[in-house]
């Protein structure tokens, strides 16, 4: 009537008999065999990560004209007649504009003024931009005439699709830094000063990038924030500024599209 | 064995477990990050963190799941369940890691106080492809710590057994939250059918080995027992083990009739410490061992031996011929009761 002898008390030494053992045993090695499928199946199966990048530990110096379109930019000499305009950011989810109002006190304005900032670049598919942790690491380095600066260009109306992202984290902060995942983040970026960007794919999956703005040439932050992070359709004026894009829209103008995020 | 929490026991079985929950934590992280960091370079630290300690999580969630179940089927398996609160305590804070990276991540450094945020970042809560997935993590998140906080054999002594049995019932509730959080989140972004197989065949398995243990235990409660004047008819003194127990349901109540010595005795099922099926147990050194701890019960009054106060409820047997018949009507608990001698 003994068949089930074997009885463990946890306080009783030598009361883990042996079959109890042996079946303990082969238990421990079945988790184990479950743990090293299931790592693998989890970490192949992710999808491929953008090779953006954000230089978190070292600090780059740039020098450049200032100018706000209307988003805060400098504008820096890469070569002869090459210029690029990189896009300024403040520290964590937000804008570069508390220190720049900082700056603006002993300055009557900034735009066409040369700065020299210091900063962690962010960059990615041609695109670079700046985080600048704190006002001092902004310097005035002298006057320079704002009629300089070219103008935007305005090429005509369109209707895109893609995604309105948080640029600090697409190009390269966060990985993924786009879709549903990361959407929570964008509204907060976006929602704290981060400029918001389409980023759209035309008829040959190349993507564009336009920042957004509203009809007037104004920022927009707050009344986009419901269609961060999520396929859209939205028709707007597009005008170019030397290597970046601009859109000017109507947030109504948004339509969601219900589809799975295509911006890989 | 009420007085048991003010001196955890270290045993070396305890620590031979925790080591094995730590190393395999260990080499399921490597591994992920491993094979991420070859695979897919690109990836950042905090998106290896968060996804790593999420993962590792829901698998120990599962395992904490199935054990009960797999335990009732099969009991050599008890061992495991002998220690199940660190496997708890270990899942929570793997949760934790993940949830505050999470956190931080998504919600920290911006306008808004992060919790806040957690709940108004994303507002589609009508929608099941743009649902906040996270607000369904958090609240699982805070089940996990309130059990994981709540773990301790004080809190048993103190918060009652109910509430302390109600109170770790909602792991199922954090169960349900959680696949929610993961299909609704990174499955509608991260989608691939390997994964969604893997969390499948998870959920398949805890709802199985739960259907199962059912089904064993409706079985045990359906041994029929028939009443003449007072008394039930439960069996006969043979179907019963020496220093083992059979289970009997009566008034909706569980029995344990135990066979010691040449004895009968019996009690109610269920021991005060988190209600492990004392019937299931063995007779130690003269006590009604429960198979789950070793809390020990004397069989002839339901009472822990001294310096332990835990009480159950004891009942009346008699014995016609050589079949054994219980009065259903439980005396208070730790109610003295006389052994029934079996006479042959
Ligand atoms: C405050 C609470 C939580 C927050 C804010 C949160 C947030 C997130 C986020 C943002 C993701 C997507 C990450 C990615 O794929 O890159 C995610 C995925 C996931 N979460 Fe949570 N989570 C929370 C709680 C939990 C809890 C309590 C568990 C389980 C015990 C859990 C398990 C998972 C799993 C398994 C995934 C999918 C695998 C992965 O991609 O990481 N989460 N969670
Ligand atoms: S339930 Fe823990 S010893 Fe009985």
């Amino acid at each position: 009537m003994k068949k089930q002898d074997e009885f463990f008390v946890p306080y009783i030494s030598e009361s883990l008999g042996s079959k109890t053992k042996k079946a303990i045993r082969r238990l421990v090695w079945t988790i184990l065999f479950a743990i090293i499928v299931i790592a693998g199946v989890f970490a192949f199966t992710q999808k491929p990560f953008k090779n953006g990048s954000f230089e978190l530990t070292s600090e780059t110096r740039l020098t450049g004209v200032f100018h706000e379109n209307p988003y805060p930019m400098l504008r820096v000499k890469v070569a002869d007649d090459s210029y690029k305009n990189i896009l300024l950011l403040g520290f964590g989810k937000s804008s570069v504009n508390p220190y720049l109002a900082v700056i603006r006190k002993d300055f009557e304005t900034l735009a066409g003024k040369e700065l020299a900032i210091e900063g962690n670049l962010i960059y990615y598919n041609g695109k670079t931009l700046v985080q600048i942790t704190s006002e001092e690491k902004i310097k005035v380095m002298g006057n320079s005439d704002p009629n300089i600066l070219p103008k935007k260009e305005k090429v005509g109306k369109v209707t895109l699709t893609g995604e309105i992202i948080d640029p600090k984290c697409y190009f390269g902060v966060m990985k993924p830094g786009y879709g549903k995942i990361h959407r929570s983040c964008a509204v907060r970026c976006i929602s704290g000063g981060i400029p918001p960007v389409l980023a759209a794919t035309d008829s040959n999956h190349n993507l564009h990038y336009y920042l957004i703005t509203d009809m007037v040439g104004g920022a927009i932050h707050e009344s986009i924030l419901p269609y961060v992070g999520k396929p859209a359709e939205i028709t707007g004026i597009v005008e170019t500024y030397e290597d970046w894009q601009f859109l000017r829209i109507n947030v109504e103008d948004i339509r969601e599209t219900g589809e799975a995020s295509l911006i890989y | 064995m009420g007085l048991e929490y003010k001196f955890v026991l270290w045993n070396r079985y305890k620590k031979k477990y925790d080591l094995v929950i730590a190393g395999f934590s260990i080499i399921f992280l490597l591994l992920f990050a491993g094979i991420t960091l070859i695979v897919n370079r690109e990836t950042t630290v905090e998106t290896l963190v968060i996804r790593g300690f999420g993962i590792l999580a829901v698998v120990m969630l599962h395992l904490i799941l199935v054990i009960g179940p797999l335990c009732r089927l099969q009991p050599k398996f008890l061992p495991i369940l002998y220690n199940r609160r660190h496997l708890g305590v270990s899942m929570f804070l793997a949760a934790l890691v993940h949830g505050g990276f999470s956190i931080f991540q998504f919600h920290a450094l911006g306008d808004t106080f992060p919790i806040y945020s957690i709940f108004t970042s994303n507002l589609d809560y009508f929608s099941l492809s743009n649902f906040p997935f996270q607000v369904l993590g958090f609240f699982a998140l805070l089940i996990l710590f309130s059990m994981a906080a709540t773990s301790h054999d004080f809190f048993l002594a103190n918060l009652s057994a109910v509430t302390w049995k109600r109170l770790h019932m909602m792991v199922y509730v954090a169960y349900v939250l959680i696949l929610l959080h993961v299909v609704l989140g990174a499955f509608q972004q991260e989608t691939s059918l390997f994964t969604i197989i893997v969390l499948g065949l998870g959920f398949v398995l805890v709802v199985l080995l739960h259907l199962l243990s059912a089904r064993q235990e409706l079985r045990a409660d359906k041994i029929q027992s028939v009443e003449t004047e007072g008394w039930f008819r439960v069996c006969e003194v043979d179907e019963i083990e020496d220093d083992r127990a059979k289970i009997f349901t009566l008034n909706k109540e569980r029995v344990a009739i135990f066979k010691y010595e040449n004895k009968l005795s019996a009690i109610h099922n269920v021991c005060k410490h988190q209600g492990g099926p004392l019937g299931e147990g063995k007779i130690i050194d003269g006590c009604i061992t429960c198979p789950w701890h070793g809390y020990q019960y004397l069989p002839k009054n339901g009472q822990s031996p001294p310096p332990y106060t835990e009480k159950v409820a004891t009942y009346d047997l008699k014995l016609v011929g050589s079949t054994v018949f219980i009065d259903p009507n439980a005396h208070a608990e730790g109610t003295e009761v006389e052994p029934l001698i079996i006479t042959k």
